[in-house]
């Protein structure tokens, strides 16, 4: 059973034709789908309290339905497409007013300038997938001499694009290592993070100190009187000179290692090896001449011996 | 694409001269001014024009007035479902950033 259509607009039977326009003009300014863009529910009453004006607000149907000869369905009214279906595509887009946003761009900065003035074709905001994809990584070579490489240093890099990019180089790093910068590679595309930029080190040979792991080698000139006497002689190292000891009767090849003066890195200090070589005055006086031969008399050694055996 | 005779046949109660006013004052606008082609949309439009003329029962003062608040409206919901659709396909964690924002500025209000 139907539900009796004067309650549906809430009059009494005795109501006039007056009253029933005015019962239901009050309800459907209420209801209408076009002033409930998005209330489906007030579009359903909507329809039911028209169906019920049809017939009770046309006097010759408003009396066969009290007689009882149609029910409360009458007949169905053809399917109404209302403007709200259109509004929110894109032929109601040249429709849609930006008024609402005129105090927006004072609210916000950023997102002020977003709203209201993009025109009216644009497509509506359900638009289609979005595709988003991760920024590509940018490759740099980068070339640092060794005592950078050693103690670390902050470098600037110029990239093709005229941009720059401020590169921390960590102590100790070492040649072909490869430097990670996050996000400063290519930007992303769609909600994509942008790339990594990746920079590799290669390290300058040094003239005078040589890297072997966390080690650093010098090769040190010594004197024939420290070599044969010892005593302390100036070292130049990573972090500045020191003296180190020679002992007395050091030779050529030898090696001292200076303990704690190499590359530190996370895995702990290297040491500094200094290798001796026994260096003849330039120019060799009377003096040294003549000692040479007296000593050559007593004191004849052969550091050939074991060449001799091996070759 | 309807033409103005289609588009006033297809509504109950519409004459060519009253859809002619709406387009002067700019209730409807055709999409060619000048061969006066309407859309689906226009026909929408012009139905609802007449639904709150004669059905419920607006004056034609009152009608401008009710249209560009519709309008407003639709023009407000559009940028806020794009806005939505921005949101949706951020990451969880942003996304519930801004709905904790939002909530926490909602409770200032």
């Amino acid at each position: 059973m139907a539900e009796d259509l004067y309650s549906v607009l809430g009059v009494p039977k005795t109501a006039s034709a007056g009253d029933i326009t005015k019962a239901y003009r009050k309800l459907a300014k209420k209801l209408h789908p076009d002033l409930n863009p998005g209330d489906k529910a007030a579009g359903e009453k909507f329809k039911k309290i028209t169906a019920a004006y049809d017939i009770l607000g046309d006097a010759e149907k408003r009396g066969r339905y009290d007689r009882g000869e149609i029910d409360a369905s009458g007949q169905e009214r053809p399917q109404q497409h209302y403007y709200r279906e259109y509004a929110g595509g894109q032929d109601g887009a040249r429709y849609r007013s930006t008024a609402g946003f005129e105090d927006i761009g004072a609210f916000s900065d950023l997102f002020g300038d977003l709203f209201g003035e993009r025109g009216g074709t644009r497509e509506g905001g359900r638009g289609g997938a979005r595709f988003s994809m991760r920024g590509p990584d940018a490759q740099y070579r980068l070339e640092v001499d060794l005592l950078n490489a050693v103690n670390g240093t902050k470098t600037r890099i110029t990239l093709p694009d005229g941009g720059t990019l401020d590169v921390a180089i960590p102590a100790g790093v070492t040649d072909g290592q490869v430097l990670r910068l996050k996000g400063k590679g290519g930007p992303g595309i769609g909600e994509g993070e942008p790339g990594d930029a990746l920079i590799e080190i290669s390290v300058r040979p040094h003239p005078v100190f040589k890297r072997e792991g966390d080690d650093i080698i010098v090769e040190v000139p010594i004197t024939f009187d420290e070599a044969v006497l010892g005593g302390k002689v100036e070292v130049p190292t990573i972090g500045g000179r020191v003296f180190a000891t020679v002992p007395p009767g050091s030779n050529t090849g030898q090696t001292l290692r200076l303990k704690g003066r190499g590359i530190t890195t996370k895995s702990g200090t290297g040491d500094q090896l200094v290798k001796l070589s026994v260096v003849l005055p330039e120019r060799i006086d009377d003096d040294l001449k003549g000692f040479a031969e007296t000593w050559r008399e007593a004191h004849r050694y052969d550091p050939r011996r074991k060449l001799r055996e091996r070759a | 694409m309807l033409s103005e005779r289609d588009l006033v046949a297809r509504v109950q109660r519409l004459t060519v001269t009253r859809l002619r006013v709406w387009v002067k004052q700019g209730l409807i606008k055709p999409a060619e001014e000048t061969a006066q082609s309407f859309s689906e949309a226009d026909l929408a439009r012009a139905t609802l024009i007449c639904n709150l003329e004669d059905q419920l029962g607006f004056s034609e003062e009152d009608v401008p007035v009710l249209l560009n608040l519709i309008d407003q409206i639709h023009g407000l919901r559009s940028e806020l479902m794009s806005l939505l659709g921005v949101l949706e396909d951020l990451p969880p964690d942003v996304r519930a950033t801004v709905k904790m924002r939002i909530e926490s500025r909602r409770g200032r209000g």
